[in-house]
């Protein structure tokens, strides 16, 4: 899993940060211009562990449903918005600037 | 109809719902903006119970579990519970749990 | 061309669909049976709407003119093979190849990002 210090060398980086298993902000950096706020990254931080274990419902009924593997385990979250976008998993997220993003960096970056 | 459940033991406030989530009549300690605002997150709420039931019932098809009657989110000292378009947050020190979901049951009806 | 029938067309794309926001129909083209794109708009559809609500209740404990995800506009999940992209009503299965979910991404920005009405 890469540092805090490397998800903000990622293309278009607004925040990384980390929160524990329940959703809790642990650590976090912002971007010199980041409008972010540690308290919306604790909100972030409880989306991913949310959709990221509804997601984890989904991949194993659909698996069981349909014999099709590929889903399972879930490595990873990202919510859409109208100009960035946040990519989380395991105990790390980062906020990316949709225009640049690059999502299968943001994902390997997030790898354990 | 609603008044009835405000009446109860421990409950806070209550109110309905249109299906697309503004509010029809609330009652309780909230004021107006909250009581909106409590009206819509029970609807978006409902949704989303229906759209994880329909999966669980998809996956396992079990019968009986769509579409849900309900949710109860149960907090350390209070809890948001919704029966059909029509949502009460209690005090659970002071509140019945199976007295409200029962008195919701029979008011969602209406 | 609808924009689930142009991702469908993408090399390493496996399905593309789009679902209704309120019932049970949905359409797709690529390699899914008819049961597992009626599952996929059931799951994808339940998981909009909770985005939706997440996204309501970020900005309303976030200065509204710095909310990041004033509105939910899609999502992505990503698998050890492969990764799901939604935006709007319209999903996307994708192999996971070097360059594919960023190329399904940037199509679906373009063709689905200002879409609002939910039909």
């Amino acid at each position: 899993m890469s540092s805090l210090d490397d998800l903000m060398k990622l293309e278009g980086a607004d925040a990384a940060f980390t929160f524990n298993p329940s959703g809790e902000l642990t650590a976090h950096q912002l971007a010199a211009d980041s409008k972010l706020q540690p308290e919306s990254l604790d909100l972030l931080a409880h989306t991913f562990v949310a959709n990221i274990a509804i997601a984890t419902l989904q991949a194993r009924g659909w698996e069981s449903a349909t014999g099709q593997g590929g889903f399972y385990p879930v490595k990873g979250f990202t919510l859409i918005g109208l100009e960035y976008s946040t990519v989380g998993n395991g105990s790390c997220g980062v906020v990316l600037h949709n225009e640049s993003a690059d999502f299968e960096a943001a994902y390997a970056a997030l790898t354990p | 109809m609603i008044k009835r459940i405000l009446a109860l033991d421990g409950v806070l406030g209550v109110c309905q719902f249109r299906d697309d989530g503004a509010l029809v009549e609330g009652y309780g300690v909230l004021d107006e903006p909250l009581m909106r605002r409590m009206a819509k997150f029970a609807h978006d709420y409902k949704r989303m119970v229906q759209g994880n039931t329909d999966q669980f019932s998809m996956f396992t098809q079990l019968v009986g579990w769509a579409p849900p009657g309900g949710w109860i989110v149960h907090g350390e000292r209070t809890s948001v519970c919704s029966v059909g378009n029509l949502v009460c947050f209690i005090d659970n020190a002071a509140a019945s749990l199976n007295e409200v979901m029962g008195d919701m049951k029979e008011a969602a009806r209406y | 061309m609808s924009v689930y029938a142009d991702l469908a067309l993408i090399d390493g794309v496996i399905a593309a669909g789009e679902y209704a926001w309120r019932g049970d129909r949905y359409h797709f083209k690529g390699q899914l049976s008819d049961e597992m794109a009626r599952m996929a708009s059931i799951m994808c559809r339940a998981t909009t709407l909770s985005t939706h609500m997440q996204a309501d209740i970020l900005c309303t404990n976030i200065d509204s003119k710095d909310c990041p995800f004033s509105e939910s506009h899609g999502w992505m999940v990503r698998g050890p093979q492969f990764s799901v992209c939604v935006m709007a009503n319209t999903f996307c299965f994708v192999a996971n190849q070097p360059g594919l979910l960023n190329t399904v991404f940037a199509h679906m920005r373009r063709t689905l990002m200002n879409v609002t009405e939910m039909v």
